[in-house]
């Protein structure tokens, strides 16, 4: 083998890199926090069965489920501009992020309210608070942290699937992995370098919602 | 003026019929005994009382509060009753301190520290001052219960409703709960108890209650109906309890 490894040629590019990965990263937080907040929503009006949204969400949810990632982003950044709804390429992304995470999570948080004991519920009722109330302080907490290890696991998935939207042109971290490859002819190294990016933000995310859920939710988020 | 007023109450559960014509009184200060065989409509008729259960027939009234068949916006009626569960039902992901705190909190709107102190004198009278910052599953199961008492307590309801609250400790666990209830009934609270421990509700119930197929088949003073049931069924019970 007579290939010679050149990975400067792509430090040369560190800049490029360097804005790739906060836009994949950015993209991320804000998909993970919207997508969370979406989840819940969608994992009340479910569990709690609130009409007409149960159905509203049930629809959603299978129908995110069983489409490819690719295909939604493209349905948002190609498709609807027939409609005269128009979004530049950031836009679509993190619609579709959000979107999608949505909906992962809407099944996920249903899971942990519905693990919710009910007389956990008659108790909080007994003590003369509203529907509202028992789900913020009781329902809410304990589900969240029995479920925040597949939550998690389902951000980290997410994060690693904004990978596709490169083929909006959206300039995250793989987009840049094509620039950069395109210009120096490196892809060994490039694509080598991204992976290692890739593999370092992800086990670094999971720490850190880790970490922030045992912070947040207490012991039980493991 | 009866406390509560509970008139020609009738509950089905599909074609099961279980609750067949209540009429029951309760005045300020009473300790009612519920006792019966499962499936007899004790449980079921102490939690009409907050509106846990739904009935389809007659009249209950807690304290003036009249509550109807079948409605839903029963919270005026809940911070009058309070109530202890066989299982504790403690929020395992709040100490025992913001166990008792919750409610006072968001449903009185009370302010932080009155909240706290009331908190610890309601768990300075179940006998734990010293568990405040304690999570549930650090704690026994008669602690446990223990804190839902104070926690019910801590909403100064007028009537504390008790659905069988020793049935899920170890034996040598209900004492110290038991002990617990004696002390408020001699507080004068107004309690109404569905329990299996008759020498308890015998030593300290004013009225006995004993429901026999959705009907209260004989009430009156505990010592006179243990001593003498005047009807078999309540004579049988009791001797199979002992």
């Amino acid at each position: 083998m007579s290939y010679q490894f050149d990975f400067v040629a792509v430090f040369d590019y560190s800049s490029v890199l360097l804005a790739g990965t906060a836009h994949t990263l950015l993209l991320t937080t804000v998909g993970a926090v919207a997508g969370l907040g979406i989840g819940i929503l969608g994992a009340v009006s479910r569990a709690w069965q609130i009409k007409p949204f149960d159905r509203i969400f049930a629809v959603y949810v299978e129908l995110i489920r069983n489409t490819p990632f690719l295909i939604q982003l493209f349905f948002i950044y190609f498709g609807l501009p027939s409609l005269g709804f128009r979004l530049d390429e950031w836009q679509a992304a993190i619609l579709a992020v959000i979107i999608n995470l949505g909906a992962y999570t809407t099944e996920i948080v249903r899971a942990g309210i519905e693990a919710t004991p009910r007389g956990q519920i008659e108790a909080a009722e007994s003590l003369a608070m509203t529907r509202p109330q028992i789900f913020r302080h009781v329902v809410l907490p304990p589900a969240l942290a029995k479920v925040w290890p597949a939550i998690c696991s389902q951000m980290v998935i997410v994060m690693l699937g904004t990978s596709v939207c490169s083929q909006i042109a959206a300039e995250e971290l793989t987009f840049a992995a094509n620039f950069i490859q395109s210009r120096n002819f490196r892809a060994f190294e490039t694509y080598f370098i991204v992976t290692v990016i890739y593999f370092v933000l992800a086990v670094a995310v999971r720490q850190l919602l880790t970490q922030a859920g045992l912070r947040l939710l207490g012991r039980r988020a493991r | 003026m009866a406390l509560v007023h509970i008139d020609a109450l009738h509950k089905h559960f599909g074609s099961n019929h279980v609750l067949k014509g209540i009429d029951l009184d309760i005045e300020e200060g009473q300790v009612i005994a519920l006792i019966g065989r499962s499936g007899s409509g004790k449980s079921t008729l102490l939690r009409t009382i907050n509106g846990l259960e739904s009935f389809d027939e007659g009249r209950i009234e807690v304290d003036g509060e009249r509550i109807h068949p079948h409605e839903t916006d029963l919270r005026a009626l809940r911070q009058k009753v309070g109530m202890v569960f066989q299982q504790f039902n403690l929020f395992p992901h709040l100490s025992a301190g913001q166990n008792v705190m919750l409610a006072t909190r968001i449903v009185k709107k009370m302010p932080e520290q009155d909240a706290v102190d009331l908190a610890k004198a309601m768990l300075l009278k179940v006998g734990l001052q010293d568990k405040f910052d304690a999570y549930p599953d650090q704690l026994s199961g008669g602690q446990q219960q223990r804190v839902a008492i104070a926690r019910a307590l801590a909403m100064q309801p007028r009537v504390l409703l008790c659905d069988e609250i020793t049935s899920a400790l170890d034996p040598e666990l209900v004492n110290e709960v038991l002990a617990v209830v004696r002390n408020l009934a001699a507080e004068g609270i107004t309690l109404i108890m569905v329990t299996h421990e008759m020498r308890f509700a015998r030593e300290v119930g004013d009225k006995l209650v004993f429901m026999y197929q959705g009907r209260i088949h004989e009430s009156g003073d505990p010592q006179t109906l243990f001593a003498n049931p005047q009807t078999p069924e309540l004579a049988s019970f009791i001797g199979s309890i002992n």
